[in-house]
């Protein structure tokens, strides 16, 4: 078996580890580290469920070499809550009903976090094409829309809900 | 979990390339190739990691007289070609249509070397590129040489590009003209239909894609002519029915697409 050394941090810790080359990013993640919440579905990039961020960018865990970690930065849906206090996205969608089964959340709040964090305040426009990626079966994408653009409201001006 | 499979990282041009063949395949953003080796239709025993040359990377702009060349490496994500100054002032036809192919991850990642190097059939970039007249840089143990895109293209997930060959930098001739532009039908992850416009002297080129098992490329020549030759063009063209719609389907979405473009009035 081939296999690669790697190091890189996970949710701000730092992860060294001797990993195959044939491991994904999302077997990585799961079956190395025990962080489930990077669910896996489509396994071509259309679903979004297995999104994550590495150096801020998004991308599907399931088809990214865990080898092309090395000396990165990722970030998954288990770093978002800070001592048990709700990202404001998570929050969001827990206030607009924007999830029912969960299986699709996780990648919904990366995908949402990539966008504010590269556009703090997106137009319902940017929202969609940004989430046009990421596929929900149960609740509907309005919901999901209306729950990134609240935070992208209360973000505006100083910082007060809008 | 993916087959067993061995990693290389070659420091220079000139390793990667001599480490190329059919069993050791180019790797950067794995848009492509990572489904390809889940799914077995690739079963390479190594990968040449190619993201570390610098080679392959960055945009530049060479002025020869009138004429403006964009080179853009391999490595170019969709995400940066779309961001980049340079792409969108000299390009920005090709700008815009890399902004909206497939998803924000995959633009992410995917590299617009990669795209073409796997000819995809409903790539958009394919058709563009052959659209404004675009090439290759291509690298292989013999060196360099110059191939046009539509040359590249041979088919469904074939290209000409040899085992032990890979595209260094995308080359594209510019200014274009102001009038060209880029149309896709796409309901689902893939176009329907892709239609590329651009005029020139001799008349309209248009390049069809998504719907054929390459893009197809013909120029309709303007003033009276066009509307017989358009017809011409949209019967015979062969595409293919899939998923997405009928072949039937498609020709009646293209013909009326191109009437309105060229002929300024909607097909009946």
């Amino acid at each position: 078996m081939n296999v690669v050394e790697m190091h890189c941090t996970v949710n701000g810790r730092p992860v060294r580890d001797t990993v195959l080359v044939r491991l994904t990013v999302a077997e990585f993640l799961r079956d190395r580290l025990g962080l489930r919440g990077t669910k896996v579905s489509c396994e071509m990039q259309v679903c979004g469920a297995c999104t994550i961020l590495v150096d801020g960018e998004p991308v599907s865990s399931c088809c990214m070499l865990a080898a092309d970690l090395d000396g990165r930065r990722v970030e998954t849906i288990e770093g978002l809550a800070r001592g048990g206090e709700l990202h404001p996205l998570q929050a969001a969608f827990w206030e607009h009903n924007a999830f029912q089964c969960g299986f699709c959340t996780p990648g919904f709040l990366m995908m949402s976090k990539a966008l504010l964090d590269t556009e703090p305040d997106p137009g319902p426009e940017l929202v969609r094409e940004w989430l046009d990626g990421n596929i929900c079966r149960c609740t509907g994408y309005r919901s999901i829309e209306q729950a990134v653009l609240s935070v992208a409201t209360t973000r505006d001006g100083d910082g007060r809900p809008g | 979990m993916l087959p067993d499979i061995a990693l290389h990282r070659p420091a220079s041009l000139a390793a990667a390339v001599a480490g190329l063949d059919w069993d050791h395949v180019g790797y950067a953003g794995g848009t492509e190739l990572v489904p390809a080796l889940r799914l077995g239709v690739r079963r390479p025993t190594a990968l040449i990691d190619l993201k570390r040359l610098p080679e392959l990377s960055g945009i530049e702009e060479a002025v020869d007289g009138d004429t403006e060349t964009l080179s853009i490496g391999a490595l170019t994500t969709h995400r940066q070609a779309a961001a980049s100054p340079a792409v969108r002032r000299l390009a920005p036809m090709l700008a815009d249509v890399v902004a909206h192919v497939g998803n924000v991850r995959v633009r992410t990642t995917g590299t617009l070397g990669g795209n073409l190097a796997f000819a995809e059939p409903r790539s958009d970039l394919a058709t563009v590129c052959i659209a404004l007249g675009a090439g290759v840089d291509v690298a292989g143990p013999r060196g360099h040489r110059h191939v046009s895109v539509d040359d590249l293209i041979v088919g469904p997930y074939e290209s000409s590009l040899e085992p032990d060959e890979l595209i260094v930098r995308l080359v594209v001739p510019t200014p274009h003209d102001p009038g060209a532009r880029y149309w896709k039908l796409q309901t689902m992850e893939r176009p329907t239909l892709g239609v590329a416009i651009v005029p020139g002297e001799e008349g309209v080129t248009v390049v069809v894609g998504a719907a054929a098992e390459r893009p197809v490329r013909v120029v309709v020549p303007s003033g009276a002519d066009a509307e017989t030759a358009l017809d011409a063009f949209c019967a015979g063209v062969e595409l293919i029915s899939d998923m997405t719609g009928s072949a039937d389907y498609k020709r009646a979405v293209l013909r009326h697409h191109l009437a309105g473009e060229l002929l300024g009035r909607r097909a009946a």
